[in-house]
């Protein structure tokens, strides 16, 4: 085969993949490495000294980063989405706490930067579980996650969701079950998930 | 029009690149379908386990968020890419007429694969894994991957270089193609996620990845598949050889978008699921097209379908591939899609991808190459067929049942008003075709192994004909005779 020939397909392949490569890939993966928070105008504050979205100390706590690890390794993206779609796409923020605190009018679809303290942001595969977006303000209690984790049927007898025993040790006194590091670590990231944090208005530029 | 005869020099010429062929391609080949039983036995547990999430609490190891990523990893890369492998070592070798060389370097990193396959599917299944699909062993882990996979791309260049005649088959440009492209989506998702600087991106590359190596992999190795077996078990050249380059370059230049439009809705500017969207919609006419193409070659021998498996299996392989394009762009428009996002029809349309076209059409290439490159002929007829059928009943139950499941879920997903556990309670069903489903492939692919493993340690059947489907063996000498097609 003549060499000018091989390097056309070669050439052809390459191009093939370099455009989707740049365009779709890179550029805004790049744009979005250099996302910056942005503060909130002047007249916008929120309570607790929060000056921009998003902030980083507003929910996390404890060992939230951890149970992040833990939620990934124990697969609960396969079943449980963090997505919650505008209305054109899903009524998704129409179901009772699925889109934030409807009584303070925060319920909303979910934006990029309400990921930003992920590694890796657990959009999902499959939503055969509940959407955990904002799950941290239907579930406020510690006591009632771990019961979740630990026996979900006893809070919805038709749960689909396997009980994670094996995040918990027997207790030596009496009966009951202690959590590990692993569970706790997970309820704290469980508790912490919430992304309703109120948009900045952003000063429209005119023009 | 019929082929010119060979001449019994070229006979002997061919002989000898199949023997060439033989140990590195066999050692894919057989790994391939362990790794094969494998992954169909964690997808049945892992489907039994998500109809009875109550089973085996106990141990972390058997939760259904690490049984069915496993099950993902080593169907993928424990099967699908080393049968992929094999199939391109020794495609390349017939069509560029050139004896593979280094086979002692391709069984070391055959190894080396296999260590990196069994490595992503423990480290997953011990708790170390992202839930990204595909994508979820820890970091230590793609290198293994990517680097021996580069090996194997860097043997086969200068083969391709080499080469004597000047024709470029078209079988030819989709596996440099597939072999090219591979390595570079897949150093570039792993980067993309280890970086972890931009975390929706991270996920949605993930999508990208998936739907990549559908387009970009999967899809040139079983079209270049078709393409060669297709017209050699028929006796005719292909159809149209301008119809088939003008799809290849389609489906070259709009498999990369594809993938954002898993995410409708979701965290990315609405460009991003749009374009994917349109592009799976418009990767619709080249697949057509290509089943088009092959469907007329193939015209007035339908008589074949009864007695080759390789034309059985690479045939059904290429009707797969057609549904699946068909239902990834309807999946894709924005009035039907929005509706089954996150259902159960993403995991019909993946194994349908993955199990429909891509493993059926490589079992077709598996039956045909292996007798030449051992000598002997497949042991037994019914077993092969005993392969197919269960195959076939298999995935048509568990798309079947994942794609309406997925459409009731959906539609029950989309019912606000109604209490969360409805869509599991619905959709239950569902899950249990999915699981019986996994079984029978899993027991077809049983006896694929079994005569694998037969062939593989010499103990084929020696005799003049090949083993056909309908014929008891050595009845037929050849099956175009006995289909009447020649002479």
């Amino acid at each position: 085969m003549k060499p000018n020939k091989f390097v056309n397909l070669i050439g052809g392949l390459a191009t093939a993949f370099a455009l989707p490569l740049i365009l779709l890939i890179i550029i805004p993966f790049v744009r979005q490495s250099d996302s910056v928070p942005i503060h909130y105008p002047e007249g916008q504050e929120i309570e607790g000294g929060v000056v921009a979205y998003p902030d980083a100390t507003l929910y996390r706590f404890g060992s939230s980063d951890f149970g992040a690890q833990v939620y990934a390794a124990e697969g609960c993206a396969y079943c449980h989405t963090q997505v919650i779609r505008p209305t054109y796409a899903g009524p998704d923020m129409w179901r009772p706490g699925w889109g934030g605190r409807e009584e303070d009018g925060l319920a909303r679809e979910t934006q990029p930067l309400d990921y930003s303290l992920e590694e890796i942001a657990p959009l999902g595969y499959q939503r055969i579980g509940q959407d955990l977006s904002n799950v941290g303000h239907r579930i406020t209690t510690r006591e009632l996650m771990h019961q979740h984790l630990l026996n979900p049927k006893d809070i919805d007898p038709d749960s689909g969701m396997p009980a994670y025993k094996h995040l918990y040790r027997k207790s030596p006194f009496g009966k009951g079950w202690d959590p590990t590091p692993k569970a706790e670590a997970l309820v704290d990231y469980l508790l912490s998930l919430k992304k309703d944090q109120p948009l900045p208005e952003v000063a429209s530029t005119g023009g | 029009m019929t082929l010119p005869e060979l001449t019994p020099e070229e006979i002997e010429e061919r002989v000898t690149i199949d023997r060439s062929t033989r140990y590195p391609v066999m050692f894919f080949f057989t790994s391939a379908a362990a790794w094969l039983l494998v992954a169909t036995l964690l997808g049945f547990i892992s489907s039994l386990k998500l109809r009875l999430p109550g089973l085996w609490d106990d141990f972390s190891v058997l939760g259904y968020g690490r049984l069915f990523p496993a099950h993902l990893n080593a169907l993928v890369y424990g099967w699908g890419m080393q049968a992929g492998v094999g199939v391109i070592l020794w495609l390349m070798a017939r069509l560029t007429r050139t004896q593979l060389s280094n086979r002692a370097g391709i069984l070391v990193v055959g190894h080396i694969w296999n260590a990196g396959v069994t490595f992503a599917v423990l480290t997953v299944l011990i708790g170390y894994g992202n839930s990204l699909p595909l994508l979820d062993f820890p970091k230590w882990v793609w290198p293994f991957l990517s680097i021996s996979y580069l090996l194997i791309v860097v043997g086969i260049i200068p083969m391709f270089c080499k080469r004597r005649e000047s024709l470029v088959y078209v079988s030819e440009m989709y596996l440099i193609g597939a072999a090219l492209w591979f390595p570079w989506i897949f150093i570039t998702a792993n980067i993309i996620i280890g970086k972890g600087t931009a975390p929706v991106m991270a996920s949605g590359v993930g999508a990208w990845y998936i739907t990549n190596l559908i387009y970009f992999w999967m899809a040139p190795v079983a079209i270049a598949v078709a393409y060669y077996i297709v017209p050699k078990i028929a006796g005719r050249p292909i159809y149209s050889h301008p119809l088939a380059q003008a799809s290849f370059w389609l489906l070259a230049f709009l498999a990369g978008w594809t993938g954002f439009s898993r995410f409708m809705g979701g965290p990315f500017p609405a460009w991003m699921p749009a374009v994917s969207g349109a592009a799976t919609i418009f990767i619709l006419l080249a697949v057509l097209t290509t089943f088009f193409n092959l469907m007329a070659t193939l015209k007035g021998c339908s008589k074949l379908w009864e007695l080759s498996p390789s034309l059985r299996f690479t045939a059904f392989g290429m009707l797969m591939l057609a549904l699946y394009a068909v239902l990834a762009a309807f999946s894709s428009t924005y009035s039907f899609g929005r509706d089954i996002q996150f259902s159960h029809f993403l995991v019909g349309l993946d194994t349908l991808a993955i199990y429909g076209f891509f493993s059926m059409t490589l079992f077709g290439a598996i039956y045909f190459i292996v007798p030449r490159i051992t000598g002997a002929e497949w042991p037994s007829g019914k077993r092969i067929r005993t392969h197919f059928w269960y195959s076939t009943y298999g995935i048509i139950t568990l798309v079947v049942s994942m794609l309406i499941g997925g459409i009731a879920q959906g539609g029950n997903l989309a019912q606000w008003d109604q209490t969360f556990s409805t869509s599991f309670v619905n959709s239950a069903a569902y899950v249990v075709g999915r699981a019986l489903a996994w079984a029978m492939i899993s027991f077809s692919n049983l006896s694929f192994l079994y005569q694998l493993t037969l062939m593989f340690i010499g103990k084929g059947r020696k005799s003049e004909g090949p083993t056909l489907i309908h014929a008891n063996p050595g009845e037929a000498g050849s099956a175009k005779i006995a289909a009447g097609l020649q002479e």
